[in-house]
């Protein structure tokens, strides 16, 4: 038995452990000895330098910057397209006129919602940009969403989106959004329609509205599945840097207003005079930051039973 | 709907969850008339974002059918006489149809890949004990923190020395390994929560551990399996720096994320908009095709594995 | 007991494939040293040298072009590897591409780089990096090497003055090859200015004049695109260069001190708080792509636009039949200014590099000297609209109205071509951190002096960054 046991753990953990250490550790590690070098990525030659490439990003306020707005992506994005899934899907399942005898009911047409909100979800970064980037045009007859505006008289509200440095990481962020609400709505309404009704019928005669329905019965029932879109949002949010990439005017800009350390990183190894260590030490330096976030996030939400 | 299961739903109880007493009218009444006025309002939230969301990729496919000239000179207005051109060009000149099925191929067997090596592991570290088990675990989850964009270079040489670098074989086991740390999170708390006693009864039987994992466990994971699998279907589909750098050899074995990205950025100096937005009608439209076909069992999947 | 060991040396084995595989002493020694079939101290081929093939091409050596298909695609490329392969029995491996930085920085560092590039377009790699690092082949043999169609000719003497500078990084060897040859400029539609009976303005007063003059017809005197700032200082640092001198514009290059402290400078750079104060530039620009912007301009939402002479290309879709578009030269201060009116910045772009270390950098610039010849530059011109770095290239062809105009107006200048060097010597002080303050300029949120006192401290935080490679003027 012990012997089986041992057997069955190692070689059931043999394959992805294999994997993930060729495929996934050992890029890392080497990206952090990449770090401690002056590496350019163009020769083979490289010297240690210890670590004088963190140094440098200490005091690059861009670095800062940069890492600001990657925190303020993985707050807001995640808690936006939450809120908004669960709005929507606590709508589309408990929105509805009721029916009979029946105490809460769906709206008419949910299967229709559910299957047009899913749609951004099967189109590509590149695509959402270009799409996004008809939408955000500036051009009160081009731009989709300043005619819009112009169209029902709205012309105060126009603006020039990713050309206004004051709403331009809002623009990428609202994108970032709308491409991910619908799983979303589709994931949260499938946890709701599983709740049984009684327990809505239950709290009804507590003088319970809608409203306090959704927070004492609605999203503790769903507290995993949020959790779980949480996490998964918060790994989107950090690899959202394409979309700055694709979107932002000036390369992260205007102003730097949106540049984020990925695509900083992207730049340093890859343009700015290829200086592949120091993007490196810029990765390591982020990774540090996220694990400590994703620690102190997980400690805080870690409570009950819900073990991770 | 969900009324009419209730009787049969045993359903997970909530902690304390209140005795069920049938509501009474007065209670009932309330809610209607709440239920109304949250009816009109939230058919009116439904539509604004079923606009927000269709609109643009409504606009998008009936711009396939017009010229670049005229999407960007009237961007509001509808194909005078259509044009199918575009859509051959894309599917001959851009081998939009190569792409989806190299795409297909890629997220089939690395979504089969991931659930099956995520779930292996997952399934020893939830269960068993020995020497290391928290060491690998957070291997893993550490690995949901780590952005991708950092690992590209080192990642080419890895791919390179091991021979399968721009092979889609090498791009599916790329996927798996970055695809583990969310599965190996989920899934491990996913068999935490799966009753003992079963696979206990089938050890005393006599069966091994192996047989037991695949003949007891994995149907009893069934829900877990297919809700991270669908994440993980939905973030290959859409993944883009990978295959940007790890398969840029020859173009027969692109995805699809590539050819959009090539589509986009030469439609960015040479204006072929038409072409670009039937490649991404092409793309688009048998995955939505697929979902409406399949929505039912995916929300199915999900609404299993979203309560637990 | 026997697969457990077995399975446990599968996973060491798989771990040293990775991981072992990078001894931490020398860790890009593993990178160089891959498979080993394509190890960078195989010998280049080479051939035996003749009067048809004066280069020694080796007959039968594989070739690899790995070119930027942007504006001008990559047909004209293919139509000269066509020659190369019915001439050397071989056939190139061609890709056409975009986003070549990512694509292409691990193969130069495992040394097994395409053998000829086109390294242009966004995200590019850092031809100058590259030029420092050694990794680019010296053209020199190539300038040396008769051209195709004239065996007396070499190719060094057919090329447009400042095509050999272009590229250059600091020293005499030339790194890299511009083909394509551009006219920067105001464009316009000389229809527009026809049906207005506006003229082109020749200096700062009469375009803030002809600007008020558009604005009571609702139309923008100029129009950008803010995702790309730097198409801006195509017109505003040749200005510069007009107005105090190409001195000055040099020690702008080379990083000097003060060098945007200058009297020319505070010119040029007040013309456009001017424009900007009142509201010159079409609303919204500072949102938009090239293409964008592009398309309200075709529409006649704004009048002149700062670009290159690919334009005409890529602006095609929209351009209606009668546009008529036509290019002015620098506007300026006046009759003050170190150089008349008509001065011109137009500069060879299309970077082709050959790699120092690849398999055959011989055969790359044989298929260099391919495209310097008449049939194939004739080819180029004809179907992409836009001039080549061969002298005299575009004569006895029919052109477009643009190029016409482009052409027509490279001939007027003569001697007063500017060039700066600022935009691939420094691409990010240039492209980000100049591009920034130059959208704050334009849209009004900074005045004139703000911006050169920025513009000031980023040149010399530029300076004093010892990772940037620096370059002068020779």
């Amino acid at each position: 038995m012990r012997h089986g046991k041992y057997r069955f753990i190692i070689g059931f953990l043999a394959v992805p452990v294999a994997l993930y250490a060729v495929l996934v550790i050992s890029p890392f590690v080497q990206d952090f000895q990449i770090s401690l070098t002056d590496w350019s990525g163009l020769t083979p030659e490289k010297h240690y330098i210890g670590f004088d490439n963190y140094q440098k990003i200490i005091h690059n306020n861009l670095f800062w910057k940069a890492l600001w707005h990657n925190i303020l992506m993985l707050l807001i994005v995640p808690i936006v397209t939450l809120a908004l899934g669960l709005f929507f899907a606590f709508m589309l399942n408990v929105g509805g006129r009721r029916k009979g005898s029946a105490s809460v009911a769906g709206v008419r047409g949910a299967g229709f919602y559910k299957i047009v909100y899913f749609f951004p979800q099967v189109l590509s970064v590149t695509v959402i940009a270009v799409l996004w980037q008809q939408i955000y045009n500036p051009d009160p007859d081009d731009g989709l969403l300043n005619s819009l505006l112009g169209h029902v008289g709205l012309t105060s509200l126009q603006q020039s989106w990713l050309g206004d440095p004051s709403i331009a990481l809002a623009c990428i962020m609202a994108v970032m959004v709308w491409a991910n609400v619908g799983f979303y709505v589709v994931l949260f309404s499938a946890g709701m329609a599983s709740i049984p009704a009684e327990i809505y019928e239950a709290v009804l005669l507590d003088g319970a509205n809608r409203i306090t329905t959704f927070f004492r019965i609605t999203l503790p029932l769903l507290r995993d599945t949020v959790a779980t879109g949480w996490v998964y949002m918060g790994i989107i949010a950090m690899d959202g840097f394409a979309f700055v990439q694709l979107m932002s005017v000036n390369n992260g800009g205007p102003n730097e207003v949106t540049d984020v350390v990925p695509l900083l990183l992207y730049k340093t190894a890859f343009r700015d005079n290829s200086q592949y260590g120091m993007a490196a030490a810029m990765g390591v330096a982020m990774l540090i930051v996220t694990l400590v976030f994703a620690v102190l996030t997980l400690r805080l939400s870690r409570r009950e039973r819900i073990e991770f | 709907m969900t009324a009419e299961t209730v009787d049969s739903t045993p359903g997970p109880a909530p902690q304390g969850s209140p005795p069920k007493p049938a509501p009474d009218a007065a209670a009932k009444h309330r809610w209607r008339g709440e239920g109304i006025v949250l009816n009109v309002f939230s058919h009116g939230f439904l539509w604004v974002w079923t606009l927000m969301v269709g609109v643009p990729l409504l606009w998008a496919l009936w711009s396939s059918f017009k010229t670049s000239g005229d999407i960007l000179a009237h961007p509001w207005s509808l194909p005078t006489h259509p044009h199918f051109d575009s859509w051959s060009r894309a599917w001959t000149k851009a081998h939009m149809g190569r792409y989806f099925i190299n795409t297909v191929i890629v997220v089939g067997f690395s979504t089969a890949g991931t659930m099956l090596f995520g779930s292996m592991a997952a399934y020893v570290l939830a269960r068993f004990e020995f020497f290391g088990n928290r060491f690998i675990y957070f291997l893993f989850v550490g690995g949901m923190a780590f952005p991708v964009v950092m690992v590209l270079v080192p990642l080419f040489f890895v791919t390179k020395n091991l021979g399968i670098l721009n092979t889609l074989p090498g791009l599916i086991l790329v996927y798996i390994a970055y695809s583990l740390p969310f599965t190996v999170f989920f899934m491990t708390s996913f068999f935490r929560t799966l009753p003992t006693s079963v696979a206990e009864a089938a050890l005393v039987d006599g069966a091994s551990h192996t047989r037991t994992f695949f003949q007891i466990m994995v149907p009893m994971a069934k829900p877990g399996i297919i809700s991270i699998g669908i994440f993980n279907i939905l973030g290959q589909w859409n993944q883009y720096l990978l295959p940007l750098v790890l398969n840029q050899g020859n173009t027969d074995k692109w995805v699809l994320t590539q050819g959009l990205a090539d589509l986009a950025v030469q439609q960015g100096y040479q204006g072929d908009w038409s072409g670009l937005f039937a490649g991404l009608s092409i793309a688009m439209l048998p995955v939505l095709a697929v979902y409406v076909i399949f929505q039912r069992q995916v929300q199915a999947g999900l609404t299993a594995g979203a309560v637990k | 007991m026997g697969p457990q060991f077995n399975r446990r040396d599968a996973i060491k084995r798989a771990l040293a494939i990775g991981v072992v595989a990078i001894p931490s002493a020398s860790l890009l020694s593993a990178c160089a040293s891959d498979s080993g079939s394509d190890k960078p101290d195989k010998p280049a081929a080479t051939g035996a040298k003749s009067a048809s093939n004066p280069l020694g091409v080796k007959k039968g050596a594989p070739l690899e072009a790995f070119i930027f298909k942007g504006g001008f695609g990559d047909d004209y490329v293919k139509a000269a590897e066509q020659v190369y392969n019915s001439e050397y029995g071989i056939k190139v491996k061609h890709t056409g591409t975009q986003g070549l930085g990512p694509k292409l920085q691990p193969r130069f560092a495992s040394n097994t780089p395409p053998d000829v590039m086109d390294n242009s377009g966004a995200d590019n790699l850092d031809t100058a990096a590259l030029a420092k690092e050694n990794k680019l082949q010296d053209l020199t043999p190539l300038l040396d090497a008769p051209t195709v169609d004239d065996p007396s000719k070499k190719v060094r003497d057919v090329l447009i003055a400042g095509t050999i500078e272009q590229g250059q990084f600091g020293t005499q060897a030339m790194y890299a090859l511009n083909y394509a040859f551009t006219v920067y400029g105001g464009w316009y539609s000389s229809k527009l200015f026809k049906e207005k009976g506006w003229e082109y303005p020749q200096t700062f007063d009469q375009a803030i004049a002809l600007g008020a003059k558009a604005k009571k017809e609702n139309i923008s005197l100029f129009t950008y695109p803010g995702k790309y700032p730097y198409y801006v200082h195509f017109d505003l640092l040749a200005q510069i260069g007009k107005v105090g001198g190409k001195e000055v514009l040099n020690a702008i290059d080379d990083l000097e001190d003060g060098a945007w402290q200058v009297d020319a400078v505070k010119q040029v750079i007040g013309y456009y708080e001017e424009l900007a104060a009142k509201k010159y530039f079409m609303p919204g620009s500072e949102g938009m792509t090239h293409i964008q912007m592009q398309t309200a301009w075709t529409k006649g939402k704004a009048a002149i636009v700062a670009d290159g002479s690919w334009v005409e290309n890529e602006a095609a879709p929209t351009m209606p039949k009668d546009f008529d578009l036509a290019v002015g030269p620098l506007v300026g201060s006046g009759p003050s200014d170190k150089l008349p009116f008509g001065t011109i910045y137009a500069a060879a772009g299309e970077p082709y590099i050959v790699a120092a270390n690849g398999k055959n950098p011989v055969g790359g610039m044989e298929l260099l000297r391919i495209m310097l010849s008449k049939k194939e530059t004739d080819n180029f011109t004809n179907t992409t609209k836009s001039l080549t770095c061969v002298t005299g290239a575009a004569d006895g062809l029919s052109l477009t109205p643009g190029l016409a105009s482009a052409s027509a107006a490279l001939k007027a200048a003569g001697p007063n071509v500017l060039n700066s060097r600022l935009q691939d010597w420094y691409v990010k002080l240039n492209q980000e951190t100049l591009g920034n303050l130059t959208l704050q300029l334009l849209t009004g949120k900074i005045n004139a002096a703000k911006w050169i006192e920025g513009a000031q401290k980023a040149a010399d935080a530029t300076k004093n960054d010892s990772s940037v490679p620096k370059f002068k003027h020779v």
